[in-house]
Formats: C-alpha cells, sequence, structure tokens
C-alpha cells in the first residue's frame, strides 16, 4: 500500500526537455525572488533602516538578556494557559458525555470560547473584571483569558480522540468487569490523549501567539519589553522585526515537535495501555 | 450599564461594528481562500524556488503571532514607501495568517486523494496543470470542507486585531474596549459583543455542515 | 533539530555581526540618554524625613510599615519614567519623584514596588488599593478628582502640534481643521483637540512612539502632545519633526495619584515642598528634562494647591 505525500506521485522524473524548462523557469523565479529582496534591502536603507542607531544595541548582551526575561515570561504565560485550558477542557469533554443539561451547559460553553476571540475576553478582564472586586494580577490577566479561549477548542480535540479509541476496546473492559469509571481513566482516555498530542501542541503555539496581546493588561513578556527597549532606544522597526523572528521560530519549534510525535504515532507505535512497553504494529 | 441602556446609546455603532466584522471575514477569507490555493499549487510544482517559498511563506505566517504582523505591516511597509491604510492593513494580516492555514488544510486535503488517481491521470497524459485544475484542487476542497469551515470562524476571530489600530469604523471587540474607556459599559458591553461572534460562529459552523453533507467524497 | 539549531546560530552571529558592523561605520550618535551617575547621585542625596513626621500622617506610616512603596507608573516614558534593561533601573523626572519619595519615607530609594498602569488603570489601581501612589504624568482633571485624590502639581506643561519637517501646511491651531492629527489614548490630548480644534480628524495612538512615526509615515499630518514631550523628539531626531505655531492650551498640571481624601496629600506636599526648597526638583529638572530638550534654565515650580 502506498503511502505518503501526493508530491511524490504528481510528476514522474522529468526529461531533459522539462528539466531545461525546469531549469529556466527556475533560473527565473530565483532571479525575481533575488530582485525583490535586494529592492527591499535598497529601500530599507534609503529610509535609514540600517543606521547604527537602530541596530547597534543588538551587540550588548543586557539586551538580550532582557528579550530573554520577557521570552520567559511568555512562555511561563503560555504553559500555564494550556495547562488551565487543559483541565477546562477535559471537564467540558466529559460533561458532553453525561446527562443532557450537564451536556447542554457544556456544548454551550465549547462553542462561547470557541466563538469569541481571545481579544475579546482579554479585554473582559483588563476592563470589566477588576471593578467587580477581584483584582488578579497582570500575568493572570493574560493567562485566564487564553485558558478560556482555547479550553473549547481542547476540548471537541479530546471529544475526537475518545471517539477514535476503537469501541471493542470499552465494550471488551465492560465485559471484564471494569467499572464505566475505569474504563474510561483506565482504557480510554490514555489512547486518547496519545492521539490528541499533536493537536494539544497546535493549540499549545495558538495559546502563545495569543499572549502577545499581554501589552494590553501591561504584563512584561517579551512583547511588552521589547516596548521598553524601543522607547528607550527609539527604534521600533528593528526591534519589532527581531521578535517576531524569534515568536516565529519558536513556534516553529513547536510544531515541528507536534509533527514528529504525529508521524511516529501514524507508523504505528501503540503501548499496551497500564504498562510501558511499546509494540510495533504491523507494516 | 443595563442592556437597554447600551443598545439606546450606542446600537447604532453596534450595528456598524457587526457589518465591519463581516466584512473584514468575508473579504479576508476571500482573499486567504485564493492565495491559499496559489500557495499550495506552488508547493507542489516542480520549481523547486516556488516550492521552497511555498514552505517559507506557510511556516512564517502560520506562526507569527496577529499582533507583531499587524504592526510591522503597520509601521514597517511605510519604510518600504508602502503606506496602506489601517484598514487595508488589518486586512492583510487577516488575509496573510489564514492563507497559510488554508494552505495546510488543503495539502491534507490533496493527501486524501488516492495516488492511483494521479497514475491513472499522467497515463492518461494529462499535463500538470490539467491534473490540479481537473482531479486534486475539486477532491482536496471536497474533503476540506469542514477544515477550511474552521477556518472562516477562525478567519472572524482573527478580526479582531482591528481592535488594534485607530480605524473606523471599530468592529465589535474595539467598540467594547471603546465603550468601556469612555464609558461604563461594564459586562453587559462584553456580552452583546460575544453573543454576536457567536451567533456569527455558529451560524457558519451549520452552513459549514450542510455543505459538507452535500459534497462530501464518500470513500 | 540540527539544522534547526543550526539556522537559528547562523540568524544570531549574523545579526550580532551586522550590528556590530554597523556600529563600528558610524558614529555612535549624539547621546540623549539621562545622564546614569548623576541621576544616582542626586536620588542618593535625597532628604529623609523624621520618625514624628511620618507617624503623623496615616498614609505614610501604612507605607513605612509595609516597608516598600508601592507606585502605579511606567517604564517606557523615555523622559519621566524609562526602565533602563542594562541596569534595571527606572531614570526620569517621575521617575526621580517617586524614588525620592521612597528615600523620603523609608529611608532607601531602592525601596519601592512598580505597577505598570494604563490611562484606563490609573484611577483603579488607587480605588483598589493595588498601589499607594501614582506617578504617571497624570493630569489633574475635576473628572479624575471625583474618584482620587492628587497632591501637587509637581509640573506643569502646555500642548504644542508636532509636524514633520518641511510641512508648510500646517501652521498652527486653526490649519488643523481637517487634517489628521495623531493624540495619544487617555491622554488629556483628545479633550483638549475637542477644545481648541474641533473640526480636527482625531485619531488616537497607543504610545508616543506610535504617534510619532504615524506623523512620520504621513499617516498623520500632526500629533498634538505635551510640549516637553515633542522637544524631546526634536532632539532625539534632529531635522525629522518641526513645530507648528505656539504652545497652546490649558495649564496642564501633573499631580500624585492618591487614595481620595486620603492625608498622604498633605504628606506628599510636604515632602514636594521639601524638595523645591532645597533645589532638588531644579536639579532633578534639569538631568531628566532640561539636559535632554536642550533646555537651560528650570522653570519654577508649579505652586502647590493645598
Amino acid at each position: 500500500m502506498k503511502t505518503g505525500n501526493i508530491r511524490d506521485y504528481l510528476y514522474e522524473s522529468p526529461g531533459p526537455r522539462t528539466r531545461k524548462r525546469i531549469r529556466i523557469i527556475t533560473g527565473i523565479a530565483l532571479l525575481g525572488l533575488l530582485v525583490l529582496l535586494g529592492l527591499i534591502v535598497l529601500q530599507f536603507s534609503v529610509t535609514g533602516q540600517f543606521d547604527a542607531k537602530y541596530w547597534s544595541f543588538f551587540t550588548k548582551w543586557t539586551t538580550w538578556r532582557f528579550l530573554g526575561q520577557g521570552l520567559l515570561t511568555t512562555l511561563e504565560a503560555a504553559l500555564t494557559g494550556s495547562a488551565i485550558s487543559f483541565t477546562l477542557g477535559f471537564l467540558l469533554m466529559r460533561g458532553k458525555f453525561q446527562g443532557k443539561l450537564i451536556r447542554g451547559i457544556s456544548t454551550f460553553l465549547i462553542e462561547f470560547t470557541r466563538g469569541v476571540p481571545t481579544l475579546l475576553f482579554i479585554y473582559f478582564f483588563f476592563l470589566v473584571v477588576p471593578k467587580t472586586g477581584w483584582k488578579p494580577s497582570a500575568f493572570w490577566k493574560i493567562t485566564l483569558p487564553c485558558a478560556i479561549s482555547a479550553c473549547g477548542v481542547v476540548a471537541e480535540a479530546l471529544r475526537s480522540g475518545v471517539n477514535a479509541v476503537p469501541g471493542g476496546q470499552r465494550e471488551a473492559a465492560l465485559s471484564l468487569g471494569l467499572s464505566e469509571r475505569r474504563t474510561f481513566y483506565r482504557i480510554v482516555f490514555p489512547q486518547a490523549f496519545r492521539f490528541v498530542i499533536p493537536s494539544l501542541i497546535a493549540e499549545l503555539v495558538i495559546v502563545l501567539k495569543d499572549t502577545t496581546f499581554a501589552y494590553v493588561v501591561s504584563c512584561a513578556d517579551l512583547m511588552q519589553n521589547a516596548k521598553v527597549l524601543i522607547s528607550n532606544y527609539d527604534a521600533m522597526l528593528s526591534i519589532y522585526l527581531v521578535v517576531a523572528v524569534i515568536y516565529i521560530l519558536i513556534n516553529y519549534l513547536l510544531n515541528t515537535l507536534s509533527e514528529r510525535i504525529a508521524g511516529s504515532q501514524r507508523r504505528g507505535i501503540q503501548t499496551i495501555p497500564g504498562t510501558n512497553k511499546g509494540v510495533a504494529a504491523h507494516g | 450599564m443595563g442592556f437597554t441602556d447600551l443598545l439606546s446609546k450606542y446600537g447604532e455603532q453596534y450595528f456598524q461594528a457587526l457589518l465591519t466584522t463581516w466584512r473584514l471575514t468575508a473579504i479576508s477569507f476571500a482573499g486567504a481562500f485564493i492565495i491559499g490555493i496559489l500557495i499550495t499549487v506552488a508547493r507542489v510544482s516542480p520549481i523547486r524556488p516556488l516550492r521552497i517559498f511555498g514552505d517559507i511563506y506557510v511556516q512564517i505566517f502560520r506562526n507569527i503571532p496577529g499582533a507583531a504582523l499587524l504592526i510591522l505591516l503597520v509601521y514597517a511597509l511605510p519604510y518600504l514607501q508602502i503606506v496602506f491604510s489601517y484598514d487595508l492593513c488589518v486586512t492583510a494580516a487577516t488575509i496573510l495568517i489564514p492563507s497559510a492555514f488554508c494552505s495546510e488544510h488543503l495539502m491534507s486535503g490533496m493527501n486524501t486523494i488516492s495516488p492511483g488517481q494521479i497514475e491513472a491521470a499522467r497515463s492518461l497524459g494529462l499535463t500538470f496543470l490539467q491534473m490540479i485544475r481537473r482531479i486534486i484542487i475539486p477532491q482536496a476542497l471536497r474533503s476540506s470542507v469542514l477544515p477550511l469551515t474552521n477556518l472562516l470562524v477562525a478567519t472572524m476571530l482573527t478580526t479582531s486585531l482591528a481592535s488594534q489600530v485607530p480605524m473606523r469604523p471599530r468592529d465589535l471587540t474595539g467598540i467594547v474596549s471603546y465603550i468601556n474607556t469612555h464609558d461604563t459599559g461594564g459586562v453587559m458591553a462584553f456580552v452583546i459583543s460575544a453573543i454576536l461572534y457567536c451567533l456569527t460562529a455558529f451560524v457558519i459552523g451549520k452552513a459549514g455542515s450542510l455543505v459538507d453533507r452535500k459534497v462530501r467524497i464518500l470513500r | 533539530m540540527k539544522h534547526l539549531i543550526r539556522t537559528i546560530s547562523v540568524l544570531t552571529a549574523l545579526l550580532f555581526a551586522f550590528s556590530a558592523f554597523m556600529t563600528a561605520c558610524a558614529e555612535e550618535p549624539q547621546a540623549v540618554a539621562i545622564d546614569k551617575e548623576a541621576f544616582d547621585a542626586l536620588i542618593a542625596s535625597g532628604p529623609v524625613a523624621g520618625d514624628d513626621v511620618i507617624a503623623a500622617s496615616a498614609w505614610a506610616a501604612k507605607v513605612k510599615e509595609a516597608g516598600v512603596l508601592r507606585v502605579g507608573g511606567t517604564r517606557t516614558s523615555f523622559l519621566f519614567s524609562q526602565l533602563d534593561e542594562t541596569d534595571n533601573g527606572l531614570r526620569g523626572f517621575d521617575a526621580g519623584l517617586y524614588q525620592l519619595l521612597a528615600k523620603y519615607i523609608l529611608g532607601d530609594q531602592s525601596k519601592f514596588e512598580l505597577t505598570q498602569v494604563t490611562s484606563s488603570t490609573r484611577e483603579s489601581v488607587l480605588t483598589e488599593d493595588q498601589v499607594d501612589a501614582v506617578f504617571a504624568t497624570y493630569s489633574i482633571t475635576p473628572s479624575r478628582q471625583e474618584v482620587i485624590s492628587f497632591a501637587g502639581p509637581y509640573y506643569t506643561s502646555r500642548q504644542a502640534i508636532l509636524i514633520k519637517a518641511g510641512n508648510s501646511e500646517i501652521t498652527g491651531l486653526e490649519s488643523l481643521a481637517g487634517k489628521v492629527v495623531a493624540t495619544q489614548a487617555g491622554s488629556t490630548g483628545p479633550a483638549i483637540l475637542a477644545e481648541y480644534a474641533p473640526e480636527a480628524d482625531v485619531q488616537e495612538f497607543e504610545d508616543d512612539i506610535q504617534a510619532r512615526t504615524a506623523v512620520e509615515q504621513g499617516r498623520a499630518d500632526a500629533y498634538v502632545t505635551d510640549y516637553t514631550l515633542i522637544l524631546n523628539s526634536l532632539v532625539k531626531n534632529p531635522g525629522v519633526y518641526a513645530i507648528a505655531g505656539d504652545v497652546f492650551g490649558p495649564e496642564d498640571n501633573y499631580g500624585i495619584g492618591l487614595p481620595k481624601d486620603s492625608d498622604g496629600v498633605a504628606f506628599v506636599n510636604e515632602f514636594l515642598k521639601t524638595i523645591e526648597a532645597d533645589g532638588t526638583w531644579a536639579k532633578l529638572w534639569q538631568i531628566s528634562l532640561g539636559d535632554r530638550t536642550g533646555l537651560d534654565t528650570a522653570p519654577e515650580a508649579p505652586a502647590i494647591a493645598d
């Protein structure tokens, strides 16, 4: 059974004429890209963006240390937010398997958190919550809204994972005399969880991107520290570019991790539930 | 502030905000969709620079935070002598980011097409572009209806970026911020916007399920 | 993974090399940075209140007992309170004042905790008792005085119009009609513009640098803000901006935010009078504002309202 990327099948090894044609088009495309890059660099230098004052502070290690501190807070917020959203998502997912009323409430909450933008939740925590008397710190004012916004998606991902576990597993467990509860927690959920790890990591990426709005609530994360540097050195573009690249790299790393894990699952490594032994699936 | 007070004072603005959000969502999704298809074609084309360009494009725009992209569009482009209006900047951001995800969904949709079809097409003598147009894209689209519906909802959520620049008219998120800083909006202001967002998402979801049921390819 | 680490290292190395190259090629720009040693020395030599003075004020006694002065302020106001990431120091006119106040009450200028505030949260942090005082270029207005109390004023300023150098269309307030005018959200800018240039199309920005960049890039025709901030922009970026017309608008009095009807008002006013009398205020002004806006003579400290 052939697997894999459709890219491999779209065309066979090209013959000499096609190879020549491809080389020509490749050459033109490369030239085009280089010209575009050259123009961008030219424009930036014409408008003075390559002046020393916009870049010299990057040679100071204190700049990087400061950015690093912001990055740490960002990661902290993202991880904490994800952890909270997993917990809430888990509860909501369980809710969908219960009786009518709880199922209705869970469904409503899931749709609500999926349908409302994170920024709106952030503004809610920023502008409305303090007036009610509860005064969370800036850290929680960004972490909680991001967590709430993500928990709906997490709930749905967990639910699809649970549904993907073969029904036979549950039936077998029940016929062996395990209670519903034990069946779920010892047999079904561990397998479900494994299925959804890639989507959960993808959700972590989304939460991380949402934390960039921490400047709205004045929390000292990477973006906010960037603003301090911008104000100190009067250099907006260079700093935002570097910060954007940092975010892209981190998210890229997380996504690659997620794909690795998904890939290893597709290759069929399954664990016997309850043990640490792995059994390679048949070919 | 009570519901009726809010409506009487800001009802008009809420309506404008709703239309703004809808408009941004529709235009951005259309743009993201078209660009998504183009990028996907680039990613499977035989021209290596295009494939690399497509892959890098997707990696950049699915991993960059919306706030960072918007700031770069608003403040970096003018140094390239390109000054977009705020509306255009927000639209650009809400097109670029979903376009990367659209391409990812289409690639997954493509992988559901059995390679046997491609081989059959090639043996029939179809060219690359013909294959794309007649075999790959139609099937990829039909398999991707649900993820694309989710993408439409995600695009709507991304339009909340409009609240971060002085864009007029405001969108549904911007208006909550405005009401709460210039007046005492309270929970109600937030709830109205939230409900409007949710209803839109709900309608989109239902419509998406309907379309999916109609065009889904049963294998 | 290896591939990625290699890419990251290459990128970082390139960035370093690029920055070093740029620095080597060009001259280090004229430092408009604050004179750190002078600032730190001035704060260190500030007055300390006697125990009886502190005991007489419930607000001050509370701060003394807590052992730390909780301040609401900012880290990104270049002239008034800017965080220097190289040594974690907060410097500026406002920063100098709250550090002097910390020294005044607690004997040690470093015993303060800064909570970042924005124009939307300046009042709520006081009413919710999250901070003891707010130093944030906080203009005294009657509507704010309904919710909190102000000590001072400790500084006054008026508004001015910043334009791009070479813009001959805008020559003063009247020519703002129909033009796009930037201002800072939450400041007194919007209200002042509504009164003095009602025909202007007002755009609110989150901070000073975004508003200035908007003018530089042509998104806005003018930027109306505090005269001192404008002077600083002119000094930091010679030839880029210009001032249109004269200073205008009412005397904008900056005060120190305190909880409503707190006796801290009298206490802080005493503190202000002390540092004004012994010349500390003038020296602070010179170091944080005068030197960076090209002015030599400190103005008269504003009369304290009490």
